[in-house]
């Protein structure tokens, strides 16, 4: 029971490892689209290396809700633990969707917005730290998280200074000279690596309904 | 042969418990799929038949006496009486009768409860109805006939308030002090499940233990006769006090197999908003109430009460908003209009049959 019961907590940290790559990757890739001069090779070799470990973590993700069939976790969890994978997964998703767009449009961000956007994913990356560590301690270091998880709380936090950027760059995008179609793309564009915050923000909702569910 | 069909009015009843009681056992670890629906019937009939073998037979004296008092069952010197005469078989059939109206109103009353999915107590209906009987047979002319009356009464209605209550302060304590000390054994998210799943199953054999113990007795004792072992002629359906038990035991079982969803679901899921943990320390509560209070008041309670007021006294311990008080006058108000249904209907049933039973 016990070996089981690491089983999945180390299948589910493999599936967050494999997501976080693929973030690190999508960052490292924005680090090269928010310059005009970059190749479309070097763009899409960095790219391949997002969909890679979006490709792992998919793998990672079906391994883990596999294992949790003969696991002896409570119905609730399963299905908890399933959802919160399933979320995770979505981050590595965003980040491939992101990249190949980028890729397959041949489209740069433009300079003036390259600053703020490169806060944004620093930022995510930061939340995801912080939901990585929350998400382990469920299994290991359970007792204290449960008495105070205010840590996700940080996560809140960093997501709204998400926003105020995000809301910064619309305002700017549509207050600019341009096309309209421009205007358009780029700031679906921001919106796509702006749902990365989104979406750990949710994921530390749902952790924090598990745990206010779990006090003893 | 065929007078031990009276018996079936008792089946019924102990049928009817079933149905109900497993809501108490089980309900809040259904409710929460901490255990499966099939799990937990099969746990409970198990271990009420169990209760029912081993603690069951003590109450059978305990209640038949009770029914004597209330002239539903015949005492010694009736049976003694009876053997002069030559009439024990009529004696026998009528004992048999009374026994099989009783568990019949409160049985009606009962089932028309649960599928209003209304936790009722089932043992407070037979004690309702066996007093109904009581009353109507009762001797007002004679003060000290009267005062007996009124303090049988005085006794079974302070158990509507001493049971829940007990039951809410042992739940407050249990929970209080789960709270200081169980969190330390919560290492992971799966020692949290394992707990809880654990405890649950742990507490609801124990409350299905404590169900047979209490309310086995209930659904048969009236057809058990307890001067048999004086007069050694049977003036009842059933001498001996296990086979009554576990007869008692098994009815329960079989409702609690075949119609026990409904009930469980309310008892589970609408009470108070209380966590898994709480979940089933409530049910420990309650079967420690329960097995108290039948050795304090005599009397078997309403482990319905005990459940309702052990899931208050641990909601409490997170404040009072998480008290649905609005459920729990809705279940209030069963649980005295029960008794006081089968009361009345007892009492319109023996002062109509008042011509046969009465001679």
């Amino acid at each position: 029971m016990f070996r089981k019961s690491v089983n999945v907590h180390a299948l589910i940290m493999n599936e967050i490892k494999s997501v976080k790559a693929a973030l690190l990757g999508f960052e490292g890739f924005l680090r090269l689209a928010v310059m005009p001069d970059s190749t479309v090779e070097t763009l899409q070799s960095l790219e391949k290396g997002v969909c890679e470990a979006e490709g792992e973590a998919d793998i990672a993700l079906r391994k883990m809700i596999d294992s949790l069939v003969s696991e002896s976790f409570l119905p609730a969890t399963k299905k908890e633990l399933i959802e919160i994978s399933t979320s995770c997964d979505r981050i590595a998703n965003k980040c491939e969707h992101a990249s190949t767009t980028l890729v397959l449009q041949n489209f740069r961000i433009p300079s003036e917005y390259a600053e703020d956007v490169m806060k944004i994913i620093s930022i995510s990356v930061k939340q995801f730290a912080i939901l990585e560590n929350t998400i382990g301690m469920m299994f290991s270091n359970f007792k204290p998280l449960v008495k105070d998880h205010s840590v996700l709380d940080e996560i809140r936090h960093l997501e709204s200074e998400v926003d105020v950027l995000e809301e910064g760059i619309y305002r700017r995008i549509f207050n600019g000279e341009g096309e309209l179609a421009q205007k358009m793309r780029l700031s679906n564009m921001i919106e796509l690596i702006c749902d990365i915050s989104d979406i750990i923000e949710n994921i530390a909702d749902q952790l924090q309904i598990m745990l206010i569910t779990r006090r003893a | 042969m065929w007078i031990y069909l009276l018996l079936f009015s008792g089946l019924f009843m102990g049928w009817s418990l079933g149905t109900n009681d497993a809501a108490n056992a089980f309900g809040t670890a259904v409710a929460t799929r901490v255990v499966k629906y099939r799990v937990a019937i099969v746990i409970i009939s198990i271990f009420v038949v169990a209760g029912a073998l081993i603690g069951g037979d003590g109450n059978i004296y305990k209640l038949s006496s009770l029914a004597e008092s209330n002239e539903v069952i015949a005492s010694v010197d009736d049976v003694r009486s009876a053997i002069e005469a030559g009439t024990v078989g009529t004696l026998r059939l009528k004992s048999a009768l009374k026994a099989a109206i009783i568990f019949a109103c409160s049985g009606l009353t009962v089932f028309i409860m649960s599928y209003l999915k209304f936790p009722v107590s089932a043992n407070q209906s037979i004690v309702g109805a066996v007093i109904g009987w009581g009353l109507c047979y009762a001797d007002y002319s004679n003060p000290e006939v009267l005062s007996g009356n009124l303090k049988q009464l005085g006794k079974f209605a302070s158990t509507w308030l001493i049971n829940p209550l007990g039951a809410g302060l042992i739940a407050f304590g249990i929970v209080f002090l789960s709270k200081k000390f169980l969190e330390d054994k919560l290492t992971s998210l799966k020692s949290y499940d394992h707990l809880v799943k654990t405890g649950y199953i742990i507490a609801g054999a124990f409350a299905s233990y404590s169900i047979g113990v209490n309310s086995s007795a209930s659904v048969t004792a009236f057809y058990f006769d307890g001067a048999f072992q004086e007069t050694g002629v049977a003036a009842n359906l059933l001498t001996s006090p296990l086979l009554t038990a576990a007869i008692g035991g098994v009815a329960i079982a079989l409702g609690v197999l075949t119609f026990s969803k409904r009930v469980m679901m309310t008892v589970g899921g609408s009470i108070a908003n209380i966590t898994q943990i709480d979940g089933f320390l409530v049910i420990i509560a309650m079967a420690l109430t329960v097995i108290l209070m039948e050795k304090i008041m005599g009397i078997p309670v309403s482990t319905s009460q005990a459940v309702v007021g052990a899931v208050m006294g641990a909601g409490l311990v997170r404040g009072i908003k998480n008290v649905n008080f609005g459920v729990f006058k809705r279940i209030a108000v069963a649980w005295i209009s029960s008794p006081t249904v089968a009361g009345l209907l007892a009492y319109g049933v023996a002062f109509v049959t008042r011509g046969y039973f009465g001679t």
